[in-house]
């Protein structure tokens, strides 16, 4: 599957809208891009990789495919919580193969315009929001948009330590 | 003519291509050496024909890949071939001797494509030879039932169910129909050109039969009985339109005449069609339908080339099924369990029965289609004797290579992974194993040494064994050696029995050899030919004798895409260890463990092997809680190195399917992927050798 497109890394936010699945991280809304959702399943077994990062739950067997499973609380900074019977893992595609996030409930998806996005420095100054790639203003609620490269980086920068120990 | 050997060669072609060129020639090879020798005598037709083709596909594609020497004399073959098909030359003995020459050529010929160098092969003595032999004097026999027109049985009532289209007016044709003979797959032609002849009209009878054609049966000349209201003219065209059509002969017969039988066409250059005895009221002619079967034994036949791809999307299906039927059988275990007593048993037995069924056919899907991806490692093999004697030359040593056991079948991928290592402890073998002449006769040896490869499988394991009678691993330079690179302390090394000693050729950086030569580099062979062997999920080990020589064994499984493994679980965890690394499993009450210098040590057989907690060694930081009933413990090696694993429990042995961790997670101390359990969860396939080395490095300050 090709990289999902994001307009809004170089050149601004987009004029027109944007299709994004909207799902809740404890209180707050977040958004992906419908085009990198591949799809949205039951929580389920995860089997824990030993000396992986915190915030990457393990990995699940998806249709018997082998897939990385992110904990999207821990991974954005939002004070963990426990699994619902709402707890929903969002498996997308990435530059590195498919992914499972888990988030604590997906809500909707929308078409948002484009003139309702701001770039996230412009409400967050100071936070760290590599992972966020724009703000929805919505009527009665604020939608912050996943920077799916921000929040998955490649594995040669981060565990480069480790396959040379191995 | 003066000698071209060993000037290097340059053909048009990638790695892809050679593979299938190889496979290719081959084929055709194996089919000219079994069937060369019968057209002495009695020169069957079919028989010539399928010579012939065989000469001329090796023609074509050695034409293509720019093989100048070998498209020249296949040109020579396949004319010779031709007089003979046409009748114009006899096949008589030395008409097949100059073939037979030319075919031990083709081989030599065909192996250059490997190995790059021109084998001085005088291809031009043999095309002399070959024309010599076409302008012999040897009659040509006529050529059998040439001028005889074959004649085609038509079942009695064949017509029937044509009768209305025929009283509005259809006609009735006999058509004939010859597919050139440079086509590759005929049978398709044929079933396309039935195909034609249904579009147009309806094909009474065929010669072949129908199912003969449409399961792919089909030769290089069909015949059929036409109900269609176009003319022969219509005809013709419409069937000349299929490609490799090479001929059309059709001709009106009246309804009336198209019973019992019908006559051929006069000029027909071969014979007639087999035709079953179950059509009513006909009788088979054996002698015809034998000149139309292959010849018993001919093994080069009824294959059909697939896509890698395709046969490890079909592997990963039937691993996927592999799994289910595990599934399957817990689900039976567990209704087994809670219905016993229930009136649910005669359901219970069918569900049985049923998964039990399930398993075998599992099973042996699983098996075929892992067999369908094997070679023999004789492609591998066959490159050998050419790189021997060239790297006997560049040494000035006198060796002889003895092979053994081509025909063993290994997975595709791992025949692609071990030539390359293979070639490199051969090139040790010649370079640093064998003597020099002088030498051997001084030790009383023969001059010429001997290096034998041999091939063999046991279980699901690959074995090869590299041989020689050479002057075996000088042990005390290999204990200098670590010594002066740091890589031991003096007591330690020498204190190392011997047999631990040899296999310190694997160390990285080591290599005894006095002079750094051409043909074995700079001692970066060894450590990564293991390394190499290693990933397969193999094992190489090495034993030798002073003076007498040096045996290098490689241990391989059959295939990579599953793999062999001991499960056990440790803290909360499933894991996987290849059961090539295992070496013993054993309970703590039965172990003999020590405490050295503060770490936990295990006795076992006369070696000391330090003890690891699996799951800690992996990185799993969580509350460690042993088992109060007892833990286990695994004895792995990798090389010569051993250690023993601490787990929570085993789970016996299983056949896993490797599948990757994925490219976010890349590449993780100590585990090299992940299997599905029967369960549907996942377990982790525990990568012994880093976790071994990493051991040994702890225990040895470099």
């Amino acid at each position: 599957m090709a990289r999902p497109e994001h307009a809004a890394d170089t050149a601004g936010l987009p004029a027109s809208e944007e299709h994004v699945v909207i799902f809740k991280l404890a209180d707050e809304y977040y958004a992906l891009d419908i085009q990198a959702v591949q799809e949205i399943v039951r929580m389920q077994t995860i089997t824990a990789i030993p000396g992986a990062d915190y915030w990457v739950e393990g990995i699940t067997n998806l249709r018997g495919r082998v897939v990385p499973v992110v904990d999207l609380r821990k991974r954005c900074g939002v004070p963990s919580g426990e699994y619902t019977p709402e707890t929903r893992i969002v498996v997308v595609n990435s530059v590195n193969g498919m992914v499972g996030l888990i988030v604590d409930a997906v809500s909707e998806v929308m078409r948002i315009p484009g003139e309702q996005i701001e770039p996230p420095s412009a409400i967050v100054a100071g936070v760290d929001n590599v992972y966020l790639r724009g703000i929805a203003k919505l009527e009665d609620r604020l939608v912050s948009l996943i920077d799916l490269e921000g929040v998955l980086p490649a594995a040669v920068e981060e565990y480069a330590d480790v396959s040379r120990a191995a | 003519m003066a000698s071209t050997r060993g000037r290097p060669l340059q053909f048009d072609l990638d790695d892809d291509d050679l593979k299938l060129f190889l496979e290719e020639a081959e084929e055709q090879i194996e089919l000219l050496d079994q069937s060369l020798v019968q057209l002495e005598g009695e020169p069957d037709p079919a028989l010539v024909q399928r010579i012939f083709r065989a000469a001329h596909t090796l023609k074509g594609s050695s034409a293509t890949i720019g093989h100048k020497k070998m498209a020249s004399l296949t040109h020579a073959m396949e004319t010779v071939l031709d007089a003979v098909r046409q009748g114009r030359r006899a096949p008589t003995s030395d008409v097949v001797d100059a073939l037979l020459a030319g075919l031990d050529a083709l081989r030599v010929l065909a192996n250059e494509v490997v190995t790059r160098v021109d084998s001085g092969v005088e291809t031009e003595r043999l095309e002399a030879d070959l024309m010599a032999v076409l302008d012999g004097e040897a009659p040509a026999a006529p050529p059998p039932e040439a001028s005889a027109a074959p004649v085609y049985q038509v079942p009695a009532g064949a017509l029937d169910p044509y009768r209305e289209d025929i009283e509005q007016g259809h006609g009735t044709y006999f058509v004939d129909v010859t597919i050139a003979d440079d086509c590759q797959l005929p049978s398709i032609r044929c079933y396309q050109v039935l195909q034609e002849m249904e579009s147009i009209g309806k094909a009474a009878v065929c010669w072949p039969d129908r199912e003969v054609i449409e399961s792919g049966g089909g030769e290089y000349r069909m015949a059929a009985l036409l109900v269609t209201h176009h003319t022969e003219q219509q005809i013709t065209a419409a069937l000349k339109a299929v490609s490799d059509v090479a001929d059309v002969r059709c001709r009106q017969v009246p309804a009336a005449e198209a019973t019992g039988s019908i006559e051929g066409f006069r000029d027909a250059p071969r014979p007639a069609f087999e035709q079953r005895s179950d059509a009513a009221g006909t009788q088979r002619d054996d002698a015809v339908l034998d000149g139309l079967r292959p010849p018993a034994g001919r093994k080069a036949s009824q294959s059909v080339r697939i896509d890698v791809e395709r046969l490890d999307g079909l592997m990963n299906l039937v691993g996927e099924l592999v799994i289910d039927r595990t599934r399957l059988q817990q689900v039976r275990e567990q209704l087994n369990s809670v219905l016993r007593d229930s009136n649910l048993s005669e359901l219970l037995d069918n569900f049985e029965e049923t998964t039990a069924h399930l398993a075998r056919v599992t099973d042996e899907l699983q098996d075929q289609i892992m067999r369908s991806r094997m070679l023999p490692v004789r492609s591998v093999l066959s490159r050998l004797p050419r790189l021997v004697r060239d790297v006997a030359v560049k040494c000035g040593k006198k060796v002889e290579l003895i092979t053994a056991g081509e025909e063993t079948e290994l997975d595709r991928s791992v025949i692609e992974e071990i030539s390359d290592p293979l070639v490199h402890i051969l090139r040790n073998a010649v370079d640093h194993g064998i003597e020099s002449p002088e030498e051997r006769r001084a030790a009383g040896k023969p001059e010429t040494g001997t290096i034998s490869v041999t091939a063999w499988n046991q279980e699901t394991y690959i074995y090869l064994s590299v041989r020689d009678d050479g002057r075996g691993i000088d042990t005390a330079a290999l204990r200098r050696k670590v010594v002066e690179k740091g890589l031991m302390t003096r007591e330690a090394a020498e204190a190392a029995p011997e047999d631990q000693v040899v296999q310190w050729i694997f160390m990285p950086g080591l290599s005894t050899a006095k002079q750094i030569t051409d043909v074995s580099g700079r001692g970066v062979g060894m450590d990564i030919v293991r390394t190499n062997i290693e990933r397969l999920n193999g094992q190489i080990t090495v034993s030798s004798a002073p003076g007498k020589g040096t045996e290098v064994i490689i241990q391989l499984p059959l295939t990579l895409a599953t793999t062999k493994a001991l499960m056990v679980s440790a803290n909360g965890t499933v894991y996987a260890i290849p059961l090539v690394s295992v070496t013993e499993a054993l309970a703590d009450r039965g172990a003999d463990v020590h405490t050295v210098g503060g770490r936990k040590m295990l006795r076992l057989r006369q070696r000391l092997l330090p003890m690891i907690d699996l799951a800690a060694a992996l990185g799993d930081h969580r509350p460690r809680v042993l088992p109060t009933d007892g833990y286990f413990v695994v004895a792995a090696r990798h090389g010569d190195r051993q250690a023993a694993f601490i787990v929570d429990r085993l789970l016996g042995e299983q056949d896993v399917v490797v599948k990757s961790l994925g490219d976010m997670l890349g590449a993780r101390k100590g585990l090299t992927g992940a299997t599905i359990l029967g369960d549907g969860t996942l377990g982790l396939i525990v990568d012994i050798a880093s976790l071994v080395n990493e051991q040994a490095a702890m225990a040895v300050p470099a």
